[in-house]
């Protein structure tokens, strides 16, 4: 564990000092996400208004706002960049780097991003929490924060990173196939947003459908973590999402691993 | 040390059909075709040497370098570094070796240069006295003082390509894998690359294997040569016996006082020498003439130019390493296929 620790940690460092660096970049990320969050907003208020202002689905007003500023910033704080940087790696050629280093080329790859998760935490999620539950203060005017929630709903977002990172993973290596993601990565995001409940969350969806959704990976990775925090779930279930979400994180890990060293003996080093 | 045996490579290649409508047939029915990258090329290099990998452009340099740095797989043959293959256990062979690739970087883009060393201090565990140790001499030879506080992507080419050195060279390692280092650099800078070459291989018996076009990179450091080309092995011995064996081009330089009455088919008439062994090159008043010694004898060229004419200056050369290497191309290229 130390050693992992000695040798990872730097990657972690430098990937905050790139994101330091790419600051402009990381605020463009941050507003850009804020605007359309209250673009959900004012369309979800138009739909809860024409529905007389009552609860809708078992979600009241209240609910959507968190619900919906909850569920963007837990998709951005848990979304991973992995799969341009291998794909891109791969495309390029410069994979071969990073092969040349003794680690894990996954972790070097996880370590550089976790810097980079651990100053949204910072910057992003804590004060969103914060400005939520304010709202939340304001409007029903008692203080609803739970610390336990909070608490089951990190470690669930952990386990919603280890799976985002792993499913992009996967999805980078596609690269040492197609040699150009960017088509297939517009699809793949439009998928997740949809089936991973960031759009419309899965309560709404029609049973047959949101059941399935639900024992997809990709429910786990941000719907999971923002029910629970909201406290939708039961204790029992609670246990069993979470239970869900570390099945997909083994599964996940194991395939990157198989396509990983599958692929490897087929590289072919482009340019040079 | 070193042992490469009998290594092939093969690639598979989509190739697509010209215009637009290839693209579209190449998406839908791709079509394969193998690429034979290396053939069979087999050497080995016994420790504390500096080998000189040498051969034309696509002659498959960069893909053995890759085979034995274990980042590609050969698809047959084997190769053997400290007793270890490469490809089967990649994370503790490479803590051994280091490695440059010229066209690429192992720094870190967007951080500082000391930010990189830092990093690698850790991967490779490092301790902080032999670190310190270890910068203090890079940074001597190489002169890295200068930059090293600035963003690896504001660095010059020239030093980028010191601070890769460095890079390589920061954890100790016992093979140095060195893919055109000196590309694109100018005089200085590849004298201060070599001298960090030479410098480690002297004290701490470095073995490395070196691919260049730079033929004084040959000339100044390397023990032993070998050449490949289209994948094979070409040549595969010492600078001496290159030399010795393929050095019998002479050059022979002189101007002649009476450029209008001698011209290069006058000259040629005279010589029984093949096209091949005999090449004449007249720019206004002086010539320039490469001729087989062997076929010709040096005494005889000379009697023969002096019989022709009347000369202001006359000289001989002998042939440089670059002329042999030339030959050896050209004799590579016709001996297969």
């Amino acid at each position: 564990m130390n050693n992992i620790r000695r040798r990872y940690v730097p990657f972690m460092k430098a990937g905050i000092q790139n994101l330091v660096i790419y600051r402009l970049n990381f605020l463009g990320f941050v507003i850009g996400g804020l605007i359309y969050c209250f673009v959900m907003f004012y369309l979800w208020k138009a739909v809860f208004d024409s529905n007389g202002g009552g609860a809708f689905l078992g979600f009241s007003m209240t609910d959507m706002v968190i619900y919906l500023f909850l569920s963007n910033t837990t998709g951005q704080l848990i979304f991973s960049g992995v799969s341009n940087d291998v794909g891109e790696e791969i495309r390029d050629g410069s994979i071969t780097m990073r092969l040349l280093k003794p680690v894990n080329t996954d972790l070097s790859y996880m370590f550089t991003e976790l810097g980079t998760v651990m100053m949204k935490l910072v910057v992003l999620l804590l004060p969103m929490i914060l400005g939520l539950e304010t709202y939340r203060y304001f409007i029903s005017g008692a203080l609803m924060f739970s610390p336990v929630n909070f608490l089951i709903y990190l470690m669930s977002a952990v386990l919603a990173y280890i799976i985002s990172f792993r499913v992009n993973l996967c999805f980078g290596f596609i690269a040492f196939y197609v040699k150009n993601l960017w088509g297939i990565g517009i699809l793949k995001n439009s998928v997740i947003n949809f089936l991973s409940g960031s759009l419309i969350p899965l309560a709404f969806m029609p049973d047959g459908l949101r059941v399935c959704l639900e024992y997809l990976p990709f429910a786990s990775m941000s719907y999971t973590p923002v029910m629970i925090y909201m406290g939708k779930y039961g204790t029992y279930e609670m246990l069993f999402r979470i239970g869900i979400q570390i099945v997909w994180a083994i599964l996940m890990y194991g395939l990157s691993k198989l396509i990983w060293f599958g692929s490897i003996k087929k590289l072919c080093i482009q340019g040079g | 040390m070193i042992y490469a045996e009998h290594l092939r490579k093969e690639f598979k290649k989509t190739i697509k059909d010209p215009g637009l409508k290839g693209s579209f047939k190449a998406l839908f029915k791709p079509k394969k075709e193998i690429v034979v990258a290396a053939k069979d090329v087999s050497f080995h290099v016994p420790e504390g040497e500096i080998l000189g990998f040498i051969g034309p452009n696509g002659a498959g340099k960069s893909t053995v370098i890759k085979m034995l740095t274990g980042i590609l797989t050969p698809t047959s043959g084997e190769c053997r570094i400290n007793g270890k293959i490469p490809t089967n256990d990649r994370k503790k062979y490479v803590r051994e070796i280091g490695a440059v690739f010229g066209q690429r970087t192992q720094l870190w883009w967007d951080l500082p240069l000391q930010e990189t060393y830092n990093v690698l201090k850790e991967i490779y565990e490092v301790d902080d006295e032999s670190f310190k140790k270890r910068m203090a001499f890079l940074s001597e030879v190489l002169e890295l003082d200068k930059f090293i506080r600035s963003p690896v992507r504001t660095l010059s080419l020239g030093q980028r390509m010191r601070a890769d050195i460095a890079a390589s060279m920061l954890h100790s390692p016992k093979v140095l894998f060195l893919d055109e280092p000196t590309i694109g650099l100018d005089v200085v800078v590849k004298d201060n690359i070599r001298q960090a070459i030479m410098k480690l291989n002297k004290e701490e018996k470095t073995t490395v294997i070196l691919t260049t076009h730079d033929i004084s990179d040959i000339e100044l450091l390397c023990d032993r040569i070998v050449m490949i080309d289209k994948g094979k092995n070409v040549y595969d011995g010492s600078l001496h016996e290159l030399r010795e064996n393929f050095g019998q081009t002479r050059e022979l330089v002189f101007e002649t006082v009476d450029p209008k009455a001698l011209t290069e088919e006058k000259f040629r008439k005279g010589l029984t020498l093949d096209e091949s062994d005999l090449e004449i090159k007249k720019e206004n008043n002086s010539f320039r003439v490469r001729f087989n010694s062997k076929k010709l004898p040096v005494g005889e060229m000379l009697s023969y130019t002096l019989s022709l004419t009347k000369v202001k200056d006359i000289s001989v050369k002998d042939a440089d390493v670059e002329e042999i290497i030339r030959s050896l191309y050209r004799q590579g290229v016709t001996a297969d296929e």
